[in-house]
């Protein structure tokens, strides 16, 4: 029940140990074992950044507010990014990161003025704030184009190191290793800080947060940073999404798909757990890809909600909880 | 010093004044000459007040070490990471209070009294030269209101001042140097414990004489 500062509890699990590695294994020869099919391997690339996605959400989620409007982060970093290298020219390696840094803008603005709400409240007021970004870049059109969305967006950029380099826009493989590469970062930073005394705090602060302010903790200072983390974070992948995709435009980006999939892969995994997320998008994206949207190309995303529905009935703690529990 | 008086005197509002919770509508509030009327609740535990509450508040999904290492680490400041003395020193505590045992269960699943005394180790994690408690004793059996004054001695023996509310007098009359009596909002007596409750006023509050009184 205690999940992430009992240190010796998840080292102590060789069987968890031991399925993070095979996963791990699984994920980095996975072009291999399916003979680089493009689809199977687009389909699994966009798993992986939903997972960032749903590991960003969840370090806001671990202090127990529930947002329902990261689409805003998204959007913006994706909007961010996709701008400045069209207009200005400049790397993405370069505007990636600024898109995060915008993301986390919005996110101060968003956190000043509804961190004083709690609960439903503030899972609300997130969801309303998402029209206003959405709307202004609907309807800026001289900058955004507004409706009519960008498109030829530069493609994931090449790194490069003396003669050797790799395009990671070239190919569908290597746009995979990247956006693995950027998770599996994202993983361990959130890792530690879950594992940190900050981490400590934020639990702290989910389970009582009269008696965390009474034991010292500065309540809406960490509220407030767990919310730039994540906005950073997130803005970062919708980023990474702009420059995957090469097009984009406001219902998509805004759209409630971006602000729902991180909360349902999260609550669904475990919002009390590291890896829950992470493994939840893994799991139910492809499934829903592979299996629903061929049966009910219409309807497939009903998978979610199905799922969503099951664990809040019947694994609070997300079937990844479950499984350390019963471990 | 204990806080007594009866129902609805205020007692709970005064801790929550001096923590932060609630701001005065008018008043000071000063603790060793400086005034913390303003200050957020977080920055008054720093200063070394520390309190338990009515109905114990553990964070119920973490276990009973992480709650007393979460006073430890915030109660003073802050370090990114907890290092095996903190930890060492949050087993001590559990020890004082008894339940050292259950240390890596989640606080959620203790008993009522365990509970309390986790409060209690939480806030004496937090190193405070104040320690307010809110009615410890409340809903125990004579066995643990016994162990609690013994506790709380022990409390006392670390240079800890306590400022202990108890509504039914079976605790503070038995540890308390000085009592304080309120009733509605205000303060009705002040002195040794025999005084206070010999006191007119006292009396009147909590037996209702003044019917009789005016009979005299």
């Amino acid at each position: 029940m205690t999940y992430f500062a009992a240190k010796n509890r998840i080292n102590g699990s060789k069987t968890y140990v031991v399925g993070f590695v095979l996963g791990l294994l699984t994920l980095i020869t996975l072009p291999i074992i399916v003979h680089f099919n493009d689809y199977i391997l687009q389909v699994f690339t966009h798993a992986l950044l939903l997972a960032s996605l749903a590991l960003a959400w969840n370090l806001l989620g671990v202090s127990g507010s529930i947002s329902l409007g990261h689409a805003a982060f998204f959007g913006v970093g994706a909007y961010a990014s996709a701008l400045l290298s069209l207009e200005q020219g400049l790397s993405p390696w370069l505007t990636i990161p600024i898109a995060g840094l915008f993301a986390t803008g919005l996110g101060l603005i968003i956190g000043l003025i509804c961190l004083r709400l709690r609960g439903a409240y503030f899972a609300l007021a997130t969801l309303a704030f998402v029209e206003i970004p959405r709307v202004i870049t609907d309807n800026w059109d001289a900058l955004t184009k507004g409706s009519l969305g960008l498109v030829g967006i530069s493609g994931l950029p090449t790194l490069r190191m003396g003669d050797w380099h790799v395009d990671f826009g070239s190919s569908i493989t290597a746009s995979y290793y990247l956006v693995f590469v950027y998770s599996f970062v994202l993983l361990g930073l959130v890792t530690f800080v879950f594992r940190s005394n900050m981490g400590l705090a934020l639990q702290a602060i989910r389970e009582e947060e009269i008696a965390a302010e009474s034991v010292g903790i500065h309540v809406n200072r960490y509220r407030l940073l767990s919310l730039l983390m994540s906005a950073f974070f997130t803005g970062v992948s919708g980023a990474c999404y702009a420059h995957l995709v090469r097009y984009i435009e406001p219902g998509l980006v805004y759209g409630l798909h971006f602000s729902a999939i991180p909360m349902i892969f999260a609550i669904c995994g475990g919002r009390f757990t590291i890896l829950g997320p992470a493994v939840a998008a893994l799991v139910l994206y492809p499934v829903d890809q592979f299996i629903f949207h061929p049966l009910l190309p219409a309807g497939h995303e009903f998978l979610y909600g199905g799922v969503l529905i099951l664990t809040v009935l019947f694994m609070p703690n997300g079937f990844w909880g479950k499984l350390r529990n019963a471990s | 010093m204990g806080l007594v008086g009866p129902n609805g005197a205020g007692k709970t509002t005064l801790f929550n004044l001096i923590c932060g919770r609630y701001r005065p509508s008018s008043g000071n509030i000063l603790f060793k000459d400086i005034d913390i009327t303003d200050f957020k609740p977080h920055a008054i535990c720093r200063l070394g007040i520390s309190r338990t509450f009515q109905s114990s508040r553990p964070f119920p999904r973490m276990s009973t070490l992480q709650n007393v290492l979460v006073g430890h680490i915030f109660g003073k400041g802050f370090s990114l990471h907890t290092r095996p003395e903190d930890s060492d020193m949050a087993r001590e505590l559990l020890e004082i209070v008894g339940i050292d045992h259950k240390a890596d269960t989640p606080a959620g699943q203790l008993t009522l009294s365990e509970q309390r005394r986790l409060d209690l180790a939480r806030a004496l994690a937090t190193r405070p030269k104040l320690l307010l408690l809110d009615e410890v004793a409340a809903g125990f059996s004579p066995v643990l209101v016994k162990q609690a004054i013994e506790l709380i001695n022990r409390v006392r023996e670390r240079g800890v001042s306590l400022l202990i509310i108890d509504h039914f007098l079976n605790l503070s009359l038995k540890v308390s140097d000085r009592l304080l009596a309120l009733d509605h909002g205000e303060k009705i007596a002040e002195g040794p414990p025999h005084m206070v409750m010999r006191n007119r006023d006292v009396l009147q509050a909590y037996l209702g004489l003044r019917h009789q009184d005016e009979n005299d």
